[in-house]
């Protein structure tokens, strides 16, 4: 059995106090974020494309700072941390992104390893460890495999691999099955899951695919105008009856 | 598992560019090293022969008068040995002014008295002229003191300018090796991105690149020295087979400390490009979160 890692004091893994965010000069992107997750939550983001879900999550994984408002992560404000603190906050966050990000000169094996080589750990420490999780995404096979070989679909379990390989407090990913096909979809759903119940992982998935949300019964948070709103059914069934009135009733 | 692929992948066609550059400039900056301690070495050995020197003129005396002279020298001290030249060595003095035909029997010409002194002795021309004054011979008294002094300006300006290039070259290397770095960065922004995302430390990040330019100044370094090496020792035998009309170049050899200059170049390439590589590197992460 596996026990959460949380801090005792960390009451709140992510919050997001009246946060907006904009490039340059121009209008803001997001407006007045308010958001927390609790510890071991597991929640979705949805929205429309360009609705700024993929800012938000930038937000959370410390790729950005806020142009108002401000970013805490484990109880900790992220303003006034220096560069050292943010890495160590950092190491704590496993990100899938949705365009992937691997490295094309690395292998499968190497990229899901990366995290591990960043905290300085042996490669004879971690090696099991890594193959067993490829190899739990299917691709066992497929380790020296360079990305550029790899199916769209088998980048991004190598990228959600790399993603949770250091059992991180907090998993945010960003469109994780955007390119898969259903049954490898719940099976990765079921990884979060698994994280998120066994670990006390806080999970946040941003999604616009409603089949997912069904799948779970978790808040569901939908950006819109530049607002961050919380739905006020939860994902599941309420998501089901929501998308096939035919069930209501 | 086999060996850990680097995380930086390696740029062959931008790495071999910036490897000759810096061999260039290393071997330029050899060069000019070798070049400004062979003017000291050089300026040491000339001004040394005349120091201690002195020609005294007697222009109003015969071959006795400039004995006397002569006797009144050796009496002063500091003087180690005089001698009154003879006319066929002032014939051939002044063989490049006047031709190899002789001198006019008309032309009056000074006794000349060669000195050699302890060069440690100061003020040595005023004593010996003032010595023979008081002996009521008139007499001027050459310590080749400015031709040594020329000598010593014009080396000490070679010496200067030979190590204003090894900096400018040195520098040069480092703006070179900071630009490659910044363009390296830039086209692996990617890694870096995700590295730093990972969690992983500025030190860290910046820890790649520097080892990656550690290696490469350390290797194109050495390439530059053994280029200068080769091109020294060029010069060495090009002077010893025509050594008897390269007169000016006595000193030119490769001794210990010059082989010292060789082996220290590629060592300061290497910590150059590792310096200019951090630099660059933390000044750019410092732009991002």
């Amino acid at each position: 059995m596996t026990y959460p890692r949380h801090d005792l004091f960390d009451d709140v893994a992510v919050r997001l106090d009246s946060v907006s965010l904009r490039y340059d000069t121009s209008e803001d992107i997001l407006s007045d974020i308010d958001l927390v997750l609790k510890p071991g939550s597991f929640s979705f983001l949805t929205g429309a494309s360009g609705a700024g879900k993929t800012s938000l999550l930038k937000l959370l994984y410390l790729a950005l700072k806020p142009s108002r408002g401000e970013v805490s992560l484990f109880g900790r404000s992220t303003s006034n941390l220096t560069r050292d603190q943010l890495s160590s906050l950092r190491r704590r966050v496993g990100v899938v992104f949705q365009e992937f990000r691997l490295l094309e000169h690395l292998s499968a094996y190497e990229n899901v390893a990366l995290p591990l080589r960043v905290l300085g750990r042996r490669e004879s420490d971690y090696r099991a460890d890594v193959e067993e999780l490829l190899t739990w995404v299917g691709l066992g096979q497929r380790l020296h495999a360079k990305p550029p070989t790899l199916s769209g679909g088998e980048q991004q379990r190598v990228a959600i691999a790399r993603a949770v390989v250091t059992q991180p407090d907090i998993l945010i990913a960003d469109e994780p099955t955007g390119n898969v096909d259903p049954e490898m979809g719940t099976r990765l759903m079921r990884l979060f899951l698994e994280l998120n119940k066994r670990r006390g992982t806080t999970v946040i998935i941003a999604t616009h695919d409603l089949g997912l949300v069904r799948q779970v019964e978790a808040p569901v948070y939908r950006l819109s105008n530049r607002l961050l709103v919380q739905d006020v059914e939860f994902g599941g069934e309420a998501a089901r009856r929501r998308t096939d009135p035919g069930l209501e009733g | 598992m086999a060996k850990e692929t680097p995380l930086l992948p390696v740029e062959d066609v931008r790495e071999a560019a910036l490897f000759f550059v810096v061999g260039a400039l290393c071997f330029l900056a050899a060069l000019a090293a070798l070049s400004a301690k062979s003017t000291y070495g050089a300026a040491k050995s000339w001004t040394a022969e005349v120091q201690g020197e002195l020609t005294v003129s007697l222009p109003d005396v015969d071959r006795r008068g400039a004995d006397e002279a002569r006797k009144i020298i050796e009496q002063t001290q500091g003087v180690r040995t005089a001698r009154v030249l003879s006319k066929d060595e002032i014939d051939a003095l002044l063989e490049p002014n006047f031709g190899s035909r002789g001198l006019p029997e008309s032309l009056p010409l000074p006794q000349l008295v060669a000195v050699e002194a302890d060069p440690a002795v100061p003020d040595m021309g005023p004593t010996i002229a003032r010595n023979l004054a008081e002996a009521g011979i008139a007499s001027a008294v050459d310590e080749h003191a400015d031709w040594a002094g020329d000598v010593r300006r014009v080396l000490g300006v070679a010496r200067l300018t030979a190590l204003i290039a090894v900096a400018l070259l040195a520098s040069t290397a480092v703006a070179v090796i900071a630009f490659a770095t910044h363009a390296a960065l830039l086209a692996r922004r990617d890694i870096v991105d995700v590295l730093h995302l990972a969690g992983a430390r500025d030190r860290f990040i910046a820890g790649l690149f520097e080892r990656r330019f550690w290696v490469l100044g350390l290797r194109a370094g050495a390439v530059g020295a053994l280029m200068a090496l080769g091109a020294s020792a060029l010069m060495i035998f090009t002077v010893q087979v025509h050594g008897s009309r390269a007169g000016l170049l006595p000193e030119l050899s490769l001794d210990f400390l010059d082989l010292v200059i060789l082996v220290v170049t590629p060592v300061i390439a290497g910590f150059a490009a590792r310096f200019a590589a951090r630099m660059t590197v933390i000044r750019a992460l410092k732009g991002m979160m």
